[in-house]
């Protein structure tokens, strides 16, 4: 389980994929609502801080959960990594609160603690049982508040090189995990804010200075970029009071500038193709979408389903069980604050080029461009969420995580309602507008292949190489 | 110094509170005070009925209320380790895979179909010592979808072409696991520890899946789904009349059959000196780390202390393995160990992924930490009280979700663990002493017997684990058969 702590943005990215977008595009097709409830209370602190709290006494554990408005998209390029790196200082003690003792408040109880970091946001929480809400609210606080008190270069130096051994582990050490940050390179122009990876270079990693980290902190760590949520078995009034006592004395920050970031845009089309250290050749098409806030989110999520995930998914059966080209086929409109892209990964049998699975994949696509979805095919793309909502709603985190994910980027922790209503309000006409509007545009067409084995790209003569520069390999800090 | 500066703001601390001047004490909020923790909660076990029923299967039932959602299991004692022949493995989960394929009244499309507009899904899966088949849905949809999964159970009929299309996806599965160093490392640390006698040293081989008839996987269906070895654990919005009824109803054709397999494995291979197994994987970025041995079952008495002994050494972040190589010495991303239990005598494994450059000095820090737990560095205290509060207070997340609790439940019954193993979870870590962990650890953590698997960069990690002289280096392939030199 270790392992698995402080995960960030890739898998993070993953888990937004499989899990939140179905949570936060709750629906059902017959009378809404009964079920599609989280009771909660919020309110805001004078320094600016947002709390909400939401009761269930089902088991004696408590999340507490906060997130800062910041990820790596608020980075600068030669400086990427630090909100992620950051996620990692988090947990190496603060003012008045030695390391090791957070652990031992948590997982030395029976609970848990973590941390994540998208391009948009970085969370941190703790599950506990509830007799330690008090002393949770107060590691929380001090981290807020102070935790400059006790950085210095060697702490830094320490969770740089736990980052290193991450990004070994998560994207180098992977087969195919390159993937991501090729495409984030390729989607965007230079020094877009989306154009890098959460977990940043190994150069930048390397060059972050003890200072470049502070003042990234004051800048984004303050009260007023912040949300608390307390979720599980408390009593409110109890609750309210100790935040009140570990909150409200932290100074207010500075107004948090958030840039107008465009969406991607591809002026011509692009063929790339990267050489792995892999055995099984794969393909991967990338059109640039839009982000989770635009009301096409719903429609292109929706089309997800529609395509892939089920074994009558069109282009799962025309791929997958009719013609046997492939193994497996995942198709997802993967949307960030500001951005998205809608991606199709194919995963090909041995006897099947990448070059006739993309035009399997187009054929597939045309059609469905110019079909739209039936009613059958939308009503079930429909009908799990009101299951996937309710189970959301067995995990305390899993509710923290939702109502705060409203009030971050919606400004309502109730927006799950809304996103519910939206979702089930799709129309057949909607997902073939946007299947037309954005299925037709200029791509990004990744064929990643065994080294040495170019030709087995998809259109391997019109596919550009690209090489991805890892930092030192060998040797101690890099 | 920071105890230094603790220990000031303790004693301020104190004389504020001396002077009872409430008001003072929160504006002037003393952070240096770790709050106290409330009362302990008072812990819920669910409770559940057991009921045998004519077929043989034993239904257990859960009620819980809190929201419209019911999990239905179907768990099966014995896996394919009992069930299959070394030259089909894996048969087993071929044989839960074809169970989506179609039935002798609806295609495998239908049964798609029928289950998506349900909004749910019937998954079933075939272990090493025990399968299952379930779904959790709504309230409103359990009976419909009880209906598809004993349609599924009862009357696939398997059809050759998606035995094929399956073959082919299963191959396609099995050659990118050559490409995970973290797969590939579990393989051939498994293989050398049990060798290819012991099932626990098997794996699906392209040969075995090549081998797999359609012929194997109907006979396979007949002999593994049946009732006397099954228990049936509902959990959520039902009542146990209710639920009765409804698998009365739903699984009405399910006739008696069958009994529980008996668990023996062939002997264990001769256990050899430590020895430093390097599986080569150019260029790697992480060298992937197994260390251990094989380990006892999970009806061992020894049970509880390995599991507070196993939290101090690695169950936790700030277990010792992951204090000192991540957390001190910045080698990993984390590092952990575990027992492996089981009906027979699963691993026990410390290891994780580690940069390539540190390969040496880190296994260095393993050795050093599994020594030093075996006696050369004490068991504190300290470390004592925290794993069994972890341990104790950790209880309640298992009962955190509906399907959470249908596996608590059915875990004792397929383990053979006591109804009231949980109200006497507390009592039974409370009970372990110093003395019985330094005891289990010599036992089971036999240093002089450790197989150390790594699965990394030979050209660069080879010269310096050579220099350490910790044990001697055989080279192996990613079968984890000998590679020569």
């Amino acid at each position: 389980m270790s392992n698995k702590r402080r995960v960030l943005s890739a898998l993070a990215l993953v888990l937004t994929i499989s899990l939140f977008q179905p949570l936060l595009g709750q629906k059902k097709n017959t009378a809404t609502s009964d079920s599609i409830k989280i009771p909660f209370e919020t309110y805001k602190l004078p320094n600016g801080l947002t709390v909400i709290l939401s009761e269930d006494h089902t088991t004696p554990t408590v999340a507490v959960d906060v997130w800062y408005h910041v990820g790596s998209k608020n980075e600068t390029l030669g400086r990427t990594g630090f909100a992620h790196l950051f996620e990692h200082v988090m947990f190496t003690g603060s003012g008045h609160v030695p390391y090791g003792l957070h652990d031992k408040l948590t997982e030395g109880v029976g609970g848990g603690n973590n941390g994540s970091t998208t391009n948009d946001r970085t969370n941190y929480f703790e599950i506990i049982p509830s007799n330690y809400l008090e002393s949770a609210l107060w590691i929380e606080s001090d981290r807020m508040g102070f935790l400059l008190d006790t950085l210095d270069t060697a702490k830094l130096n320490a969770q740089r090189d736990v980052v290193k051994n991450e990004r070994r582990q998560s994207y180098d050490n992977q087969p195919y995990g390159r993937v991501s940050e090729i495409f984030s390179a390729a989607m965007y122009p230079k020094g877009h804010p989306y154009s890098w990876p959460v977990i940043g270079s190994m150069t930048d990693l390397s060059a972050a200075s003890e200072e470049d980290v502070k003042a990234f902190f004051r800048l984004y760590y303050a009260p007023n970029n912040a949300t608390l949520a307390v979720v599980g078995d408390f009593d409110p009034a109890q609750a309210k009071a100790w935040i009140q006592k570990y909150f409200s004395d932290l100074p207010q920050g500075k107004p948090v500038q958030r840039p107008t970031v465009p969406l991607g845009k591809l002026e011509a089309s692009k063929r790339l193709v990267y050489e792995d250290r892999v055995q099984v050749p794969r393909l991967y098409i990338q059109w640039p979408t839009v982000g989770f806030k635009h009301n096409d989110d719903y429609p292109l999520s929706m089309m997800s389903s529609v395509l892939s995930g089920s074994r009558t998914a069109r282009l799962t059966k025309a791929l997958v069980y009719d013609s046997q080209m492939a193994s497996q086929v995942f198709a997802f409109q993967n949307s960030s604050e500001d951005v998205g892209v809608y991606q199709v990964v194919v995963v090909p049998r041995p006897e099947h080029t990448l070059t006739e699975i993309e035009a399997a994949v187009d054929q597939v696509i045309q059609k469905f461009i110019s079909e739209g979805p039936t009613a059958e095919e939308l009503q079930k793309a429909k009908s799990g969420l009101e299951l996937n909502f309710l189970r959301g709603l067995e995990s305390n985190l899993g509710k923290a995580n939702q109502l705060i994910s409203g009030a971050v980027f919606d400004g309502d922790p109730g927006h799950f309602r809304t996103d519910y209503q939206k979702t089930l309000a799709v129309t057949a006409a909607d997902v073939k507008r946007v299947a037309n509007q954005y299925l037709t545009r200029s791509r990004i067409v990744l064929s990643v292949v065994p080294k040495g084995k170019r030709d087995q790209a998809s259109k391997a003569s019109e596919s550009e190489a690209v090489t991805v520069v890892v930092g030192n390999r060998r040797g101690g800090r890099s | 110094m920071k105890q230094q500066k603790r220990l000031l703001a303790l004693t301020a601390a104190l004389i504020i509170s001396l002077a009872n001047i409430a008001a003072v004490a929160q504006q002037t909020l003393d952070r240096t005070k770790i709050p106290p923790a409330g009362p302990t909660p008072v812990l819920r076990v669910p409770t559940w009925t057991k009921t045998q029923l004519p077929n043989g299967a034993m239904l257990i039932v859960s009620e819980r209320h809190n929201l419209p959602l019911v999990s239905f299991n179907i768990t099966f004692i014995g896996g394919s380790n009992q069930f299959e022949q070394t030259a089909k493995r894996g048969l087993a989960a071929m044989t839960a895979s074809m169970l989506t394929e179609g039935t002798t009244t609806r295609s495998g499309d239908q049964l798609s179909d029928a289950l998506q507009l349900l909004g749910t899904n019937v998954g079933a899966n075939v272990g090493g010592e025990e399968g299952s088949i379930g779904f959790v849905s709504t309230t409103k949809n359990f009976d419909a979808t009880l209906t598809i999964l004993a349609d599924m159970m009862l009357n696939s009929t398997f059809p050759a072409e998606a035995l094929e299309r399956l073959r082919g996806r299963t191959l396609v599965n099995l050659t990118q696991a050559k490409d995970q160093p973290t797969i590939v490392g579990a393989q051939v640390f498994a293989k050398i520890l049990y060798g290819g006698a012991h099932p626990y040293g098997q794996r699906t081989t392209e040969a075995s899946v090549k081998a797999i008839t359609r012929d194997d996987v109907v006979a396979f269906q007949k002999a593994y789904f049946q009732p006397g070895r099954a228990i049936i654990t509902i959990v959520g919005d039902v009542t146990p009349a209710k639920a009765k009824a409804a698998v009365e109803k739903g699984l009405a054709t399910w006739t008696k059959a069958g009994d529980k397999p008996s668990f023996e494995y062939p002997k264990l291979p001769e256990l050899q000196p430590a020895k430093i197994y390097l599986v080569d994987k150019p260029g790697a970025a992480q060298s992937v780390f197994n260390i251990g041995l094989p380990g006892p079952p999970r009806n061992t008495p020894d049970y509880f202390a390995l599991q507070v002994l196993n939290t101090i050494l690695g169950g936790q972040f700030q277990s010792r393995l992951n204090a000192n190589i991540r957390e001190q010495k910045g080698y990993s991303y984390g590092v952990n160990s575990n027992f492996g239990y089981g009906k027979g005598p699963g691993a026990f494994r410390a290891g994780g992924s580690i940069f390539s450059g540190k390969t040496d000095a880190a296994l260095v820090e393993f050795m050093k930490e599994l020594k030093g737990i075996a006696g050369e560095k004490p068991i504190t205290d300290d470390e004592i009280k925290t794993a069994k509060e972890s341990l104790i207070q950790g209880l309640p997340q298992r009962f955190a979700s509906v399907s959470a609790i249908s596996n608590a439940i059915t875990s004792l019954v397929v383990q053979g663990l006591p109804d009231d193993y949980y109200q006497t979870f507390a009592k039974n870590v409370s009970a372990v002493t110093k003395e019985d962990l330094l005891r289990v650890a010599k036992r089971y953590i036999d240093l002089e017997h450790l197989a150390i698997v790594i699965v990394g960069d030979r050209a660069s990690v080879e010269g310096p684990l050579k220099a350490l002289g910790i044990a001697p280096i055989t080279y192996i392939d990613i079968e984890g058969n000998p590679a020569g030199n």
